[in-house]
């Protein structure tokens, strides 16, 4: 009988090539483009955060939401007014910049605590209803978000006084907080919080018979859900220097979703992946502008059925395989040695 | 001995059908109690009604002598109530560890944050080993489970339980779907439960043969009732439960 023991952590070749292939992007990225494309390259970082808290809602915890975009709003909309100094003070950005999180999380805990009263889809369409609403404030409130003007003179970002130039140096100042979310969002997946989510995702009477509060165990990734899309948005108001409702409608946050089921909604990477894809394609795809949507459609759909987890969904499954030959084929061969012992 | 689990008098109906009616009966720490009756009777009703997933009409249930009738499912299951389905469930699209550390996970209720902040639970290794021994059978942590045989899945599913240290675990039909063999460690891994650890085991079974060799107590119902109650010999002689079983015998002279 074989001994159980939990093995260490164990680093894997493809963990490395990730590492490296996501270094070289960041490294490279900044030297080959500037401009125009550089800032549809930060923005599709800024993007790639928001589609990580789908894959918290709905990759781990089987929660269909759109309120992403409304969260990212909140955290923008509190940077803005905190920073561009219309109500009369002004603070830091530094501190700006961990408190829109934090004031994102709270908002998301409030709603929250009401919306998942709902279950299922009932939950996913009270979602929509709630990106409608905080559109029609973020468009028409002046005071508090300055209407259709929107809030412009967002200072930019000093991180203890570095103060990124142009969209270059902002492009490793997004990497950076993209790459704290990632974690987050990893240890998330290995621990207890990730381990309860799934649980709800599969079945909530085992869930419940397990000891876990399905309810507040997604009223809690509601609430991380929305301090990501917070700290995404304090970003986009500080590189953009300006916010207004345009950003937060319910057609982008429509957007937010496609990337994360491209890139495979429980998989951190292929979120990423999906956000950079969707964000750069209409870059990428110049000459077809005019038929954007409809590729967007006919992509969706195609994707649907030939692989619902994903471009990571595909990778992994292949990955797999790929593994459980080499096992077996080690476990012939060691089967093999030792039978040529038993000859000899 | 006080009871670990006690029904008094609990009342269900699924509109006009009666689910369970005035049903009480008790099990002990350390005993392996079985629950028969026939396809419908209420069975899994009474599970679902112990571990909270339905709420009683009338009548409570009692948790060593606590009263759990209004307490919500997760509670329940962090007091120690445990439980395995028919059908295993598990995490579909995780291995093993995640699945086995989902047991774990009911005895380490430190809460999200410290384990994300790497406060580590118990050391389980040891407890899974031994019972593993019973169970038979070994596997590789990083395994899927959806990779192992659905036998397999269910002797995990009650080591799963077992790993949360429950103070009772109701077991839903163990045996179905299983090999011989496969039924021997199951019936290990609960003597083991009952006999070395003190959990009562609430046992839903339909192979008579296992409920009769192992059970010291059981509970026939139908129609939601308590039709009979007490050692197999008693039950298995007692007249209500054969009708039940087999139907009334016709007599001869009418």
């Amino acid at each position: 009988m074989k001994n159980f023991t939990i093995k260490k952590l164990k680093i894997r070749p493809a963990t490395i090539i990730v590492f490296v292939v996501a270094m070289a992007f960041i490294l490279l990225m900044p030297q080959v483009n500037s401009g125009y494309k550089m800032l549809c390259l930060n923005l599709t970082l800024i993007y790639a955060m928001v589609a990580l808290s789908i894959s918290i809602m709905l990759g781990m915890g089987g929660q269909m939401t759109f309120a992403g975009v409304t969260m990212m709003g909140v955290g923008g909309y509190f940077t803005a007014n905190m920073t561009s100094g219309r109500l009369g003070f002004a603070i830091p950005t530094l501190p700006a910049l961990l408190l829109a999180p934090l004031f994102t999380a709270l908002v998301a805990l409030a709603l929250g605590l009401v919306l998942l009263r709902l279950r299922g889809t009932y939950f996913t369409f009270a979602t929509i209803g709630l990106v409608q609403v905080a559109w029609s404030f973020y468009s028409m409130n002046k005071p508090a978000f300055g209407g259709y003007d929107g809030i412009s003179g967002v200072p930019k970002l000093d991180l203890f006084g570095f103060v990124p130039a142009d969209y270059n140096q902002w492009f490793y100042i997004l990497a950076g907080g993209l790459v704290i979310v990632a974690l987050i969002i990893e240890r998330i997946r290995k621990t207890q919080f990730g381990r309860s989510l799934a649980a709800v995702r599969d079945n909530e009477t085992a869930a419940l018979t397990l000891g876990i509060n399905v309810y507040i165990t997604k009223v809690y990734a509601f609430a991380v859900a929305g301090a990501i899309c917070g700290f995404a948005g304090a970003l986009y108001a500080m590189m953009n220097r300006y916010i207004s409702a345009d950003t937060f409608t319910f057609d982008v946050g429509v957007r937010y979703i496609i990337m994360a089921m491209l890139g495979g909604v429980n998989n951190t990477i292929g979120c990423i992946l999906g956000a950079v894809l969707i964000g750069m394609l209409p870059e990428w795809l110049r000459v077809l502008q005019g038929y954007m949507q409809f590729i967007y459609g006919i992509g969706i759909i195609l994707l649907m059925i030939f692989m619902p987890m994903g471009l990571s969904g595909v990778f992994l499954t292949a990955l797999k395989r790929y593994r459980k030959k080499k096992k077996i084929k080690l476990e012939h061969r060691a089967s093999q040695t030792a039978a040529e012992k038993g000859e000899a | 001995m006080k009871p670990v689990l006690r029904l008094d008098t609990v009342c269900k109906r699924f509109g006009g059908v009666i689910a369970a009616d005035n049903t009480s009966f008790s099990v002990l720490p350390g005993e392996i109690h079985g629950l028969i009756g026939p396809n419908g009777a209420g069975k899994s009703t009474l599970m679902n009604l112990i571990s909270g997933i339905y709420t009683c009409d009338h009548g409570n249930i009692y948790f060593n002598e606590q009263d759990i009738t209004q307490m919500p499912p997760y509670e329940r299951a962090r007091l120690g109530i445990g439980r395995t389905f028919q059908t295993p469930r598990f995490l579909q699209r995780s291995n093993i560890r995640d699945n086995l550390l989902l047991g774990t996970d009911l005895s380490n209720r430190f809460g999200y944050t410290s384990a994300f902040f790497g406060k580590k639970g118990d050391d389980f290794e040891s407890e899974l080993n031994k019972l593993m021994q019973y169970a038979g059978f070994s596997f590789d942590w990083d395994d899927d489970i959806s990779g192992i045989p659905f036998g397999q899945r269910k002797l995990l599913e009650i080591v799963r339980s077992m790993l949360a240290h429950p103070k009772v675990i109701l077991v839903d039909e163990p045996a179905a779907g299983l090999n011989n063999s496969e039924v021997d460690n199951v019936m290990k891994l609960l003597t083991v439960a009952a006999k070395e650890r003190g959990i009562g085991i609430l046992l839903i079974e339909h192979a008579m043969d296992l409920v009769m060799n192992f059970c010291e107590q059981i509970v026939v119902i139908n129609f939601g009732k308590v039709i009979a109650s007490g050692n197999p010999e008693e039950v298995s002689s007692n007249q209500d439960v054969i009708e039940a079983y087999l139907g009334r015998q016709r007599n001869a002279q009418n």
